[in-house]
């Protein structure tokens, strides 16, 4: 119920995007906090990881760095890494000796390594955050289990259902008007008519179909069902499940025939190339099309995923929360948590964003004015929903959702006809892990 | 003769000058060693291991699990048995027709038919390249928007489903994987026809024999050693295989390999000990054909 609420505090800030002056005065109260740390720090290093970006996450990170060591006096020494490997590897690096503070992952990937004692406890310094972060965000941020937040959250961003406007008018519709299911429906059907791939899928990765999974669960099931089932609460083989497979084998036909052969840049491709209707993905790839043409960029557009119950609406969204944890084994654990405040707080936002970060903050004190069309299509489509899924793989723990999950959605697109053996498997497969 | 026998052995024993031992102890003991703590310890380690609970972490975490890994394997995962047929039909591949293509290449080159240094030259190429490489390659060449696909005027929407069709991307990884291996097994064999005394074929040339039979009865025979190791490393590039896959597929499982599981369920986020329990089961599956085969022929040549 807290949650319905932070959500309108949240909606309001993004109505009166102009507040931006606002929350920076009430983020100043933090200053206090760090400056006392400052002198403590002094002469310190701090080590900082980036996770992937290429040049423009490395010149994100030197502006917020630097503008840390100016502030405190500290020195950080940063370092960029492959983002699959670091997460890959996560586990081990943590135990041996990580950076200080990194950039990564709410939701079960930061829970879990929290409980296991690989990274700290940051209650202090989201409680001296507090002015400047909605509570949506530090309830996204906290561990369910201990109840502790190993994370403070940064940016997030919305799965949507991306299309061409150009496309949409082509076969005559609005784009402007994909509400329900029958618009749809019509929109893939439409396209496919053209010769076209109605909905495009890929499923290569193993995790590029789960966005679609997600969010016809939440849809068909609704919120609370999909993270119970998720979390051993509710059975794979329930009616409810097999009917959200019932939806998701409707999709099929609008299908691309190569689902399997591609992954997430494919779907993308097919998009940049006008060669499909429509799509279920995180927003993060604009940026690609913006690199193509300013053209294609204005062409873009995202609506939230139709509804199909209406008892749900269009309440939910995968939109995963991404944050700044800091390494229990770090060298200098202090530093590290100060250098994650840093990055959190307004000061260390008007940094990154002054370096070309286009990501979303959840930060109050993110100015969101200058915001593009499309960039305010993804706040309104964030907007619309009152509960987020951080995305399966997130929600899940991680010895069920890419062993098991995975191939099974892979398995269900390859023959949609044994969807329920399928799901027996998952089933077995979940009462056979280890309770803990 | 039995007395003479331990006394020579006496003497030889003996014979041993101190350098000699410590020169021996050097060579047999660090090896050994080295085997075991790098080898057999972490292979009984993850014995024990597969038998067990665990996300890889603490070691206060560690739950005994009984059998439970593999009743889960054999029971719930459908993954493993198409993990299974895989293989089998990988080892399968490569007995019937890599293996044998290999040697016939390496008996032909041998025979120096026309142009045999440019068939060698051309056969030999792709074992220069790691598996991994080899699936760079062939990769960007059939994938969707790969260069192959664009010859045949085919974009990303419409371009043929290969990796993701269980129909046919089963004989076009092997097809990829035996390019290598066919290479591979024909220099091994021709390193050894090379070593087999002309005068033999020769011979049995004179007497009239075919040149079937001449290859069966002469070359076959003297090549025993050669043959042993070839076919070891057949089994053993068919149940390890791996490299290829991953590289195609990434870590998920669309084209299922026991060592492919192993990795999946072992290593990064998915970490539980079933990854542990499919190590053992490959182990199992590589070491028992291998000794097997090894007493066998051991025997033999003891006759």
């Amino acid at each position: 119920m807290s949650e319905e609420k932070n959500i309108v505090s949240r909606r309001s800030v993004l109505k009166g995007a102009a507040v931006g002056g606002a929350a920076l005065a009430a983020g100043s109260s933090l200053s206090a906090g760090t400056a006392s740390a400052a002198t403590r720090l002094k002469g310190s290093t701090v080590k900082w990881t980036t996770r992937g970006g290429g040049a423009t996450g490395d010149a994100i990170a030197k502006a917020v760095n630097d503008a840390f060591t100016k502030k405190t006096g500290a020195k950080v020494v940063a370092q960029q890494v492959n983002s699959d490997d670091f997460q890959n590897n996560f586990a081990q690096i943590m135990q041996g000796s990580p950076d200080d503070a990194f950039g990564w992952m709410a939701g079960y990937r930061s829970n879990h390594f929290g409980e296991l004692g690989l990274l700290e406890d940051l209650t202090r310094e989201i409680n001296r955050l507090k002015g400047s972060l909605p509570t949506a965000a530090i309830k996204g941020a906290t561990s369910p289990v201990s109840k502790k937040p190993y994370i403070i959250p940064t940016t997030y961003y919305p799965w949507g259902l991306h299309y061409r406007k150009s496309m949409v008018k082509d076969i005559g519709m609005n784009p402007e008007k994909i509400n329900n299911w029958d618009d749809f429906v019509k929109l893939m059907t439409l396209t496919q008519k053209k010769g076209l791939v109605g909905y495009s899928l890929g499923a290569k990765g193993g995790w590029e179909a789960m966005g679609t999974f997600d969010i016809l669960n939440a849809r068909v099931n609704g919120y609370k069902y999909h993270i119970d089932l998720l979390n051993g609460r509710a059975k794979w083989t329930d009616a409810r499940t097999k009917e959200t497979f019932k939806y998701f084998a409707q999709l099929i036909p609008f299908m691309n025939e190569n689902v399997i052969d591609i992954s997430w840049d494919g779907m993308r491709d097919l998009l940049l190339q006008k060669k499909t209707g429509a799509m279920m993905m995180g927003s993060w790839f604009a940026n690609d099309f913006k690199a193509k043409s300013q053209a294609d960029y204005d062409d873009l557009w995202v609506v939230p995923f139709p509804e199909i119950n209406p008892k749900f609406g269009v309440d939910t969204i995968d939109a995963p929360l991404d944050g700044i944890s800091v390494a229990k084994n770090g060298k200098n654990v202090e530093g590290g948590k100060a250098l994650a405040e840093f990055w959190a707080s307004p000061e260390g936002i008007a940094q990154a964003v002054k370096a070309g970060d286009t990501n979303i903050y959840v930060s109050k004190s993110f100015d969101t004015s200058s915001y593009d069309a499309f960039n305010k299509q993804k706040l309104a489509v964030l907007a619309s929903a009152k509960n987020i899924m951080f995305f399966l793989d997130r929600d899940a723990r991680g010895d069920f959702a890419g062993p098991i999950v995975g191939p099974a959605i892979q398995n269900f697109i390859k023959k949609p006809s044994d969807i329920n053996k399928i799901l027996e498997n998952v089933q077995a497969q979940w009462d056979a892990l280890p309770k803990n | 003769m039995k007395s003479a026998a331990t006394v020579q052995k006496k003497r030889s024993r003996r014979s041993l000058s101190k350098t000699d031992r410590f020169t021996l102890a050097t060579f047999v003991g660090i090896p050994t060693l080295l085997q075991i703590i790098l080898l057999w310890v972490p292979a009984v380690v993850t014995i024990i291991l597969s038998f067990t609970y665990w996300n890889g972490i603490r070691l206060k975490d560690i739950q005994w699990a009984g059998i439970q890994n593999y009743k889960n394997i054999f029971v719930n995962n459908p993954l493993f048995y198409q993990a299974l047929k895989n293989n089998a039909i990988w080892l399968a591949f490569f007995v019937v027709i890599a293996t044998p293509l290999g040697i016939l290449l390496a008996y032909q080159i041998d025979r120096g038919i026309k142009g045999h240094a440019f068939y060698e030259s051309i056969y030999y190429l792709p074992v220069v390249l790691s598996l991994a490489v080899i699936g760079i390659i062939w990769n960007f060449m059939l994938q969707p928007g790969g260069f192959v696909q664009g010859l045949m005027g085919r974009d990303i929407g419409n371009a043929i489903s290969i990796w993701g069709n269980p129909k046919i991307n089963t004989w076009v990884i092997l097809g990829i994987a035996s390019w290598r291996h066919i290479g591979y097994i024909m220099l091994l064999y021709l390193s050894g026809l090379k070593s087999v005394d002309p005068a033999l074929k020769e011979a049995a040339a004179i007497d009239g024999a075919t040149d079937w039979e001449i290859f069966r009865k002469i070359i076959l025979p003297t090549m025993q050693p050669v043959n042993i190791i070839i076919v070891v490393i057949t089994l053993i590039e068919s149940l390890r295989a791996f490299d290829l896959v991953y590289i195609i597929y990434g870590s998920p499982t669309i084209f299922p390999l026991l060592n492919l599981l192993v990795f999946q369920n072992f290593a990064g986020q998915g970490i539980s000990m079933k990854g542990a329990a499919y190590a053992v089961i490959l182990l199992i599956l590589c070491i028992v054909p291998i000794i097997t085969y090894l007493r066998i022929s051991f025997q033999e040549d003891l006759k």
